[in-house]
């Protein structure tokens, strides 16, 4: 009896001690911060030394930053200089949404994030969950960062959610073999890598006799890659995304409907409601299909990550990136832009030692590695004095590349509303695939993009 | 005055036995309530509220609105027909074909019944992301095994895309889920066939009774308190689809459940005002029906 009572006192002393190491909170910082090893240059944009001596950062899989191989160079380097250790969590974006949103629920966010204003700034930070970087940016600052990924950065009520280090505009690949085979070619300008509208189309109806099966997807299973299918359906006849004061969604544009059902009507174009971006490079890359809606620099680079062969499907076929195709000849291409932003955890320590972590990646000698590490372009031409023109000067496909960015259109993903939009937007690309009217799907679902941006 | 001794000994002991049992049993308790108890408490207070995970949006006790807005939401509407449909179709398919196959195995010698189980019972214990992810590629629009087969079969001439066509996709979803659903209530009634009283079965048979009526009417009954324990967990289980749904469907082609349109509004629809309230609301709505149901199960199994 004694032995069981024993038994039960220790077994449920074991499971309370279990319950109140699972609520547990970690414990505020208290230890003396590490006498940093160099003084940032004197500026106004400078932030204060730091307090705390770790920080957390956790990062979205932006070009090699989401390669710990890649990234503990970098963080590494920082500790060295600074004392600071940065304790790194990989994101996926299959589910590093729900991973932030659970965190932010449970105030458990870590120090810092790396991703794009559509999240740090129309999200997270419109939502008073992010810190105010204004401080971070001096004139100098803010005349060499290029106006695009600066304006994207900043909420309508002028805070600066974002410090950007990278940018680069989303284009569409076409496996040039296939379409040589298809006698498709024809209707690509490989130079300045732009075609018309009815080249698109002349070259879908010439894959589709030359293999039968569905040569491009829309794909909508869910919102990833989104930004291919929006530039698809924009540039085909012209049509825009959101109205000029960037208030609500304007996908109703005839263009666009025109530009959806010419899509809906082509052989060889399915909208395909079983996959997303991510898939749909896979399939490209096998060589399944024969052009990818969801490409940029990154993946011309390493098609599917695969470590293949830059420019080159699984097979070896050959890779041409495009822009999406006009009927005006002025692409409108989305833009992509990636940097930092610090979650308001309530510590000044913790923030100003994430702020020193910036300064370091994005405004310093040092921004030309992370630069590099993110396979993306530097979104100003200096950084406190460092030169950052030349860092791909020994890589002529970024030179190559290069020519997509005067093709950037405005950045619209500052809307309010934007998640809602996303999700809208896919729902109604599957209801047009599963052949509902397409003028009043699309009706439906602008309705409810513009009624989660009218709040 | 040695009897009462005896029996202020007994009532001690009594007592003892009765605390170290309740000390066993709080190890669970703590678990029941922290995980199960406390949860759906606060799911209940929570649907009542518009609470969100913005601090910046407006939170506070909003009564029964989530509730009034969700007779009104199409998207729960259909997310809850589909549910319904998946019950609807897999509770009974799964209950019959496992009733059958284990009516045919159970008489088996025990190493070929012993395979039989294994082979019904594999996908229940393999991981269900595993299971799903081998399905999805079966069921892929380009290079899955279904297509290829029907192509060169020469049934279809392009590629059925299972699970991106509304025609198809929730009827691919119930399938996978009476794959992974028949496994247990199979195992389960081998078991019960087993334990029927051979004596009623075999006094049965004197009288004349065909194996249909010895089935039905002496067998059957005997297996009552299974079956209804197969219905409520294949019931429930249905009710909560959600890991088929989020890696095949994501919700889209017309498979929206409740359980992965809760998710979806609690945590991906984060700009919404009241997202927490409004998905809590629903969860209140499916244990509802999944109670309402399985009352009605042991009603019935109890009337029969």
């Amino acid at each position: 009896m004694k032995l069981r009572k024993t038994l039960a006192a220790v077994l449920a002393a074991a499971m309370l001690l279990g319950l109140a190491a699972c609520g547990s909170n970690p414990a505020p910082s208290t230890s003396t911060p590490a006498p940093s090893t160099s003084t940032p240059a004197p500026s106004t944009s400078t932030p204060a030394p730091a307090g705390a001596t770790e920080i957390t950062l956790w990062t979205y899989p932006v070009g090699n930053w989401q390669f710990e191989s890649d990234v503990k160079v970098l963080t590494d380097a920082f500790t060295a200089e600074t004392g600071i250790k940065v304790n790194v969590e990989y994101l996926a974006y299959a589910d590093g949404d729900d991973k932030v949103n659970a965190a932010i629920t449970a105030k458990q966010t870590p120090d810092l994030i790396l991703e794009g204003p559509q999240r740090l700034v129309t999200n997270w930070g419109v939502n008073g969950h992010m810190v105010d970087l204004s401080d971070l940016f001096d004139d100098t600052d803010k005349a060499e960062i290029a106006p695009y990924a600066l304006n994207a950065c900043i909420a309508p009520t002028g805070e600066i959610y974002e410090y950007p280090l990278v940018m680069t505009a989303h284009c569409m690949a076409v496996n040039l073999n296939a379409f040589k085979e298809a006698g498709a070619d024809q209707y690509l300008d490989l130079d300045t890598h732009t075609w018309s509208t009815e080249d698109f189309f002349n070259a879908v109806a010439a894959l589709d006799a030359q293999y039968g099966q569905t040569v491009g997807a829309v794909y909508c299973v869910g919102q990833g890659g989104d930004q291919g299918t929006r530039a698809l359906v924009n540039n085909l006849y012209g049509g825009t995304f959101v109205n000029e004061d960037h208030t609500g969604y304007t996908w109703d544009d005839p263009k666009n409907i025109q530009a959806l059902q010419k899509l809906h009507d082509t052989m060889g174009i399915a909208f395909d409601a079983s996959i997303a971006g991510g898939d749909e490079i896979k399939l490209f890359y096998q060589g399944i299909l024969k052009m990818a809606f969801c490409w940029n620099i990154q993946q011309q680079l390493n098609p599917n990550s695969a470590n293949t062969g830059e420019g080159l499907t699984m097979h070896g076929d050959e890779i041409a990136f495009m822009a999406f195709p006009t009927d005006d000849g002025n692409p409108q291409l989305c833009g992509g832009v990636w940097g930092f932003g610090i979650f308001n955890n309530g510590d000044q320590a913790r923030i100003d030692a994430s702020k020193q972590f910036i300064k370091y990646m994005c405004d310093s000698a040092h921004t030309a590695d992370a630069v590099r590490t993110a396979n993306f372009f530097a979104v100003r031409d200096t950084a406190e004095g460092a030169d950052l023109t030349q860092i791909w000067s020994d890589q002529p496909l970024m030179a190559e590349y290069s020519k997509l960015i005067p093709m950037l259109g405005e950045y619209y993903e500052d809307v309010p509303g934007w998640a809602q939009a996303r999700n809208s937007w896919w729902n109604m690309l599957q209801k047009i695939g599963a052949g509902e009217d397409i003028a009043s799907t699309v009706s439906t679902y602008m309705a409810e993009a513009n009624a989660a941006a009218a709040g | 005055m040695a009897k009462q001794n005896q029996n202020t000994m007994s009532r001690a002991l009594a007592r003892r036995e009765t605390i170290a049992a309740y000390l066993f049993l709080l190890p669970s308790l703590i678990f029941f309530l922290g995980f199960v108890v406390i949860p759906m408490v606060i799911c209940i207070f929570t649907s009542l509220t518009s609470s969100n995970m913005n601090a910046s949006a407006a939170s506070g006790f909003v009564g029964l609105a989530n509730f009034i807005r969700l007779a009104g939401d199409a998207t729960f509407i259909d997310a809850l027909i589909n549910t319904f449909v998946i019950v609807l179709v897999s509770v009974p398919t799964v209950c019959a074909f496992s009733l059958w196959v284990s009516s045919v195995i159970y008489q088996m010698n025990g190493p070929t019944l012993s395979l039989f189980r294994c082979i019904f019972y594999l996908p229940v214990v393999t991981g269900s992301v595993a299971v799903t992810v081998v399905w999805k590629w079966m069921y892929d629009n380009y290079v899955g095994v279904f297509n290829y087969v029907l192509t060169h079969v020469g049934l279809i001439e392009r590629n059925i895309n299972w699970l991106g066509d509304e025609k198809y996709a929730l009827w691919c979803i119930i399938l996978i889920l009476f794959t992974t659903s028949v496994g247990q209530p199979i195992v389960l009634y081998v078991s019960a066939l087993g334990n029927v009283d051979q004596s009623l079965v075999e006094a049965a048979e004197v009288d004349g009774a065909n194996s249909m009526q010895v089935f039905w009417k002496i067998k059957w009954p005997q297996m009552m308190p299974t079956t209804l324990y197969i219905l409520v967990i294949t019931t429930i289980n249905s009710f909560q689809c959600f890991a088929l749904i989020q890696l095949l469907t994501s919700g889209g082609s017309g498979t929206n459940t409740v359980m992965y349109y809760i998710y979806y509004t609690a945590f991906k629809l984060t700009e919404q005002a009241g997202h927490f309230g409004y998905a809590n609301a629903m969860g209140v709505v499916l244990a509802i029906f999944i109670g309402l149901l399985s009352a009605v199960q042991f009603k019935l199994a109890k009337e029969k």
